[in-house]
């Protein structure tokens, strides 16, 4: 690694100014990503109203539209899609660690999630 | 060699102005919030995996879909993620150095966070109060008050910060310079969000 | 001796360094470190006293030098001391003095988050202690299981006192582990890649990792133990549907994770030892920073091998079986790597260098015994017994201690300027080996021979007595040793060998400066081309390559240049504010009340100590 402070992106200045990394969404950007947010939002709770809906198909529906919302949240809202990898590696390292934590407290305690009790 | 070591010695003496500048060009202030989030999954995984454990598991009492209040709570939810926005918009108008702005989406997520919490008090108190569903009550009063407990004092403390922020702009002690201890609060502050969206999703939602 | 420091510019203050306010308001990581290091050090005394105490209880059968409450009160209190106002901080006394002159830095990323974390730190030591004064010593073991630690059957403060001393303790180490973090990533000196930083700045890295990560575990765990003991919740009480293993795998969850806390800083200070007096490069050095990582990633995954014993089921078992075996072997290829660095060396037995090849041996040992332990099997068999006790003591005291041991004989000059007396740095180690061994060995045999663990007396015809009188007599020889030291350490303080910047020819960074070293460390920020840079400015690569250029000597106009943070006192007030909130627990809800809002003035007046006025002053 040569050139140890390269990281900096085009907008960094330096002296005074601190870097903002790579690059920035813009304003209209952040509206979007809100509005998404908003909508998927409404249909999660919409789900749950499904009438007949399949205990498993609600689950990981509604798991996978919350993991959409986290994703945006922290790619856009936290600026991670622009930050640099540590930044990244700080984060998402720690979150999938204390996922695997929730996953092995459930399955040590036969939590009924996992295992339908009869 | 030479030119490479009189680079790095200029890069060196270059980042010595901000201290808090470090040799990779990254703030020290925002690497270190990313790892106190980062610890804080740890915090929060152990807290949601306590109530997953004993999900279903409590003797008596109400149980979550007996007492939860899903429009409230959904409520909640949008107003948070609103929260976020205002907050990207706080951050995006003190770049442009526009201070009014910069202190009324500062506010205003302050008062979008105020209102989060005002809700949880509202719900805690229906939760005690109406139907019998305290701390002590069963393993779901439990689990569900210091979980959900746990993440609304995090709030408050962000308001409280957030708060203190608009306090320094209106009396003339923030600008432009000062972006990445605004930064900071913003990244505390979604994350503040994430984790709700978790807990909306895995507590309330899913039966 | 005053010297000015400006932090912002504009702003001058005249600084005094002498005096106990200096001390108490520095923000200079190496005070800091001192700080740790003689703190650390009299509660290590005081650890240690404990166990004399136990093992002067037993050291013969049906004794009654103290009573069974007061026996669990001791070895409580041991453990706890030990593992917490001990080889922690002992270890964050090497962190703070040396992680920023080994990577160039001038002082941490946080200089005063720093000294917070200390204040903090001393603050929880002496409340846990404290508890001694109200005859309330904590006494449900230092892994405080539920539901012996619930209201129900722990109804005094004991338990309390325990469980507030270790937050307010975990609150230190995780402001310490950010801190430390931050600065190994984003302060190293320009050209140190992260595969050029020091074996020793590697697993500090690792360790702080695993304390930000494991610390919430702990943190959770004590909070819902707070809660059913304070609040009436049921986090612990069957009968409403709970289950007391929560505790123990929240505990553990941290708890493993903690034990790699404890031996890796030991392991990152032999892999510095051993170059220095072998005149080799550490053998495979990639290889072992990676086992390291390794190491620190895998712990998070066999934390149940502390609970075979509870009926968790076949599958379970069987995974953090494999798992426990699997962590073996990043640990012994580590032991391989360092044999190998001795191989062919030019070996030096100073005492630094004795002190870590008997870390070598007794760790392997103790590593040994716990890879038995990895069998569930065979674990019913010797979990709860005294063979338990043998494993961990010659891991963390063969290991950690010793590993800590050879760093005070290491980087005692380079802390104070003097060199430690030899003599009686070897007479400490024969001493200390012999009386470990003493100790420790037989409880192999205890063990296995059936006798359980936190017993206060036994029966005279089980055959367990000649060797608990040689295991106690053993532990008064490690006390001896112990006087040995602290004996040099007070005899070299004025007419110990005054060290010059590198007495043992050494390799890192830390050494190309006096000793002790200035306040700011390095006058000119050096420019790093490889590993062991101090060892290629002086003697090349070993290639044929010439030695890197050593940085010119600093001009006065350069050293007056540097800026140094100035002391702050809101440190020391921000720690006092949270241990008399969190104590307000004890007393009163009005003084956890008014406790939090002083809390709330110190954060924010520490927060804008140094933010500029309403006029930018440039």
């Amino acid at each position: 690694m040569a050139d140890t402070h390269a990281v900096a992106g085009p907008q960094s200045h330096g002296g005074q100014e601190p870097a903002h990394g790579g690059g920035h969404a813009s304003v209209r950007t952040y509206i979007w990503v809100a509005l998404i947010l908003g909508f998927i939002t409404a249909i999660e709770v919409a789900t749950l109203y499904v009438p007949g809906l399949p205990n498993g198909l609600l689950v990981s529906s509604l798991l996978v539209m919350s993991a959409i919302k986290f994703v945006l949240v922290v790619g856009f809202f936290m600026h991670l899609k622009y930050d640099h990898n540590i930044m990244r590696s700080f984060f998402i390292g720690p979150l999938l660690l204390a996922i695997l934590i929730i996953l092995a407290l459930m399955a040590l305690f036969s939590a009924y999630i996992l295992l339908p009790r009869p | 060699m030479a030119s490479h070591d009189a680079h790095a010695a200029a890069g060196a003496h270059a980042v010595h102005h901000d201290p808090n500048i470090g040799t990779t060009g990254l703030d020290n202030r925002k690497v270190g919030m990313w790892i106190f989030l980062g610890s804080d999954c740890m915090f929060f995984g152990s807290l949601i995996g306590t109530y997953l454990s004993y999900k279903g598991k409590s003797v008596g009492g109400p149980g979550p879909h007996d007492v939860f209040n899903i429009p409230l709570t959904s409520e909640s939810a949008a107003v948070l993620l609103l929260s976020s926005l205002t907050m990207v918009l706080a951050l995006a108008a003190l770049e442009k150095s526009d201070h009014k702005w910069t202190g009324r989406w500062l506010l205003a997520t302050a008062l979008l966070g105020a209102h989060f919490v005002g809700n949880q008090v509202y719900e805690f108190y229906t939760f005690a109060v109406h139907d019998g569903l305290r701390l002590s009550t069963n393993l779901f009063g439990s689990t569900f008050f210091t979980l959900t407990g746990f993440h609304g004092a995090h709030v408050t403390g962000g308001v409280i910060w957030l708060m203190g922020l608009w306090w320094q702009l209106k009396r003339g002690r923030l600008n432009k310079s000062d972006y990445t201890k605004v930064e900071i609060a913003g990244l505390y502050w979604h994350f503040v969000d994430i984790v709700w969206i978790a807990i909306f999703t895995i507590i309330y939602l899913i039966p | 001796m005053a010297t000015h420091a400006a932090f912002m510019p504009g702003v001058k203050k005249e600084v005094a360094y002498t005096g106990v306010w200096s001390w108490i308001t520095t923000v200079d990581h190496k005070r800091i470190g001192i700080l740790y290091g003689v703190t650390a050090f009299i509660f290590f005394v005081m650890g240690g006293i404990e166990a004399l105490i136990m093992r002067a209880q037993l050291a013969r059968p049906d004794n009654n030098l103290v009573s069974a409450q007061t026996f669990n009160e001791l070895f409580t209190m041991h453990g706890t001391t030990m593992v917490f106002l001990a080889i922690m901080p002992l270890s964050a006394a090497f962190f703070n003095f040396m992680i920023p002159l080994q990577i160039g830095a001038r002082d941490v990323a946080f200089p005063r988050l720093n000294a917070l974390s200390y204040w903090i730190f001393l603050c929880g030591g002496l409340f846990i202690n404290s508890s001694f004064l109200f005859a309330a010593a904590p006494d449900g073991g230092w892994f405080g299981y539920a539901t012996l630690t619930t209201r129900q059957f722990s109804p005094g403060h004991s338990i309390d006192f325990w469980m507030l001393g270790l937050q307010i303790l975990g609150i230190a180490s995780m402001l310490a582990g950010f801190n430390f973090i931050v600065t190994i990533v984003n302060m190293r000196a320009p050209g140190m890649t992260l595969m050029r930083m020091p074996v020793f700045i590697w697993m500090s890295l690792v360790v702080q990792f695993l304390v930000v990560l494991a610390f919430p575990a702990i943190t959770v765990a004590l909070i819902l133990l707070m809660f059913d003991r304070f609040f009436g919740t049921l986090f612990f009480a069957p009968a409403a549907g709970a289950d007391p293993l929560l505790w123990q795998h929240l505990f553990w969850i941290f708890g493993h994770p903690e034990v790699y806390i404890l031996i890796l800083p030991a392991m990152g200070i032999v892999s510095e030892v051993l170059p220095t007096f072998a005149r080799k490069p550490l053998f495979g050095a990639p290889v072992v920073i990676y086992s390291g990582i390794m190491i620190g990633f895998f712990g998070f995954g066999v934390w149940s091998h502390h609970m075979f014993s509870v009926g968790m089921g076949p599958v379970a078992d069987a995974a953090f079986s494999i798992a426990t075996m699997l962590i073996a072997v990043p640990t012994g290829v580590k032991i391989l790597n360092w044999i190998s660095t001795l191989w062919g060396g030019s070996i030096r037995f100073t005492s630094a260098m004795l002190f870590s090849l008997g870390f070598i041996a007794m760790f392997t040992m103790g590593g040994l015994s716990g890879v038995m332990h990895a069998s569930p099997p065979v674990d019913l068999q010797q979990t709860d017994t005294y063979f338990v006790v043998a494993h961990f003591h010659y891991v963390l005291f063969g290991g950690s201690i010793f590993g800590l041991f050879s760093g005070f004989y290491y980087w005692w000059p380079k802390m104070t300027g003097r060199l430690l007396d030899e003599r009686l740095g070897k007479l400490h180690f024969w001493l200390m080996m012999l009386g470990f061994n003493m100790t420790f060995f037989p409880q192999h045999y205890l063990g296995l021979i059936g006798m359980p663990r936190r017993i206060y007396t036994y029966a005279g015809d089980l055959g367990w007595n000649f060797w608990n009188m040689v295991s106690s007599i053993g532990a008064f020889i490690i006390a001896l040793s112990i006087l040995v030291f602290i004996i040099n350490a007070f005899k070299t303080r004025r007419s110990g060998q005054v060290a010059g910047p590198d007495p043992w020819d050494a390799r890192t960074l830390e050494w190309a400066i006096p000793s002790p070293p200035p306040i700011y460390n390095f006058a000119a920020i050096p420019t790093v081309h490889g590993r062991d840079e101090l060892w290629l400015q002086k003697h090349g690569d070993g290639h044929g390559g010439a030695p890197t250029p050593r940085p010119a000597t600093p001009t006065a106009q350069e050293i007056a240049a540097i800026h140094m943070p100035p002391p702050s006192y809101w440190p020391i007030l921000l720690a006092l504010a949270l241990t008399f909130m969190l104590s307000g627990l004890l007393i009163s809800t009005y003084q956890i009340i008014a406790g939090g809002l002083l809390v709330l003035y110190c954060m924010f007046k520490f927060a804008l100590e140094y933010h500029r006025p309403a006029q930018e002053t440039h």
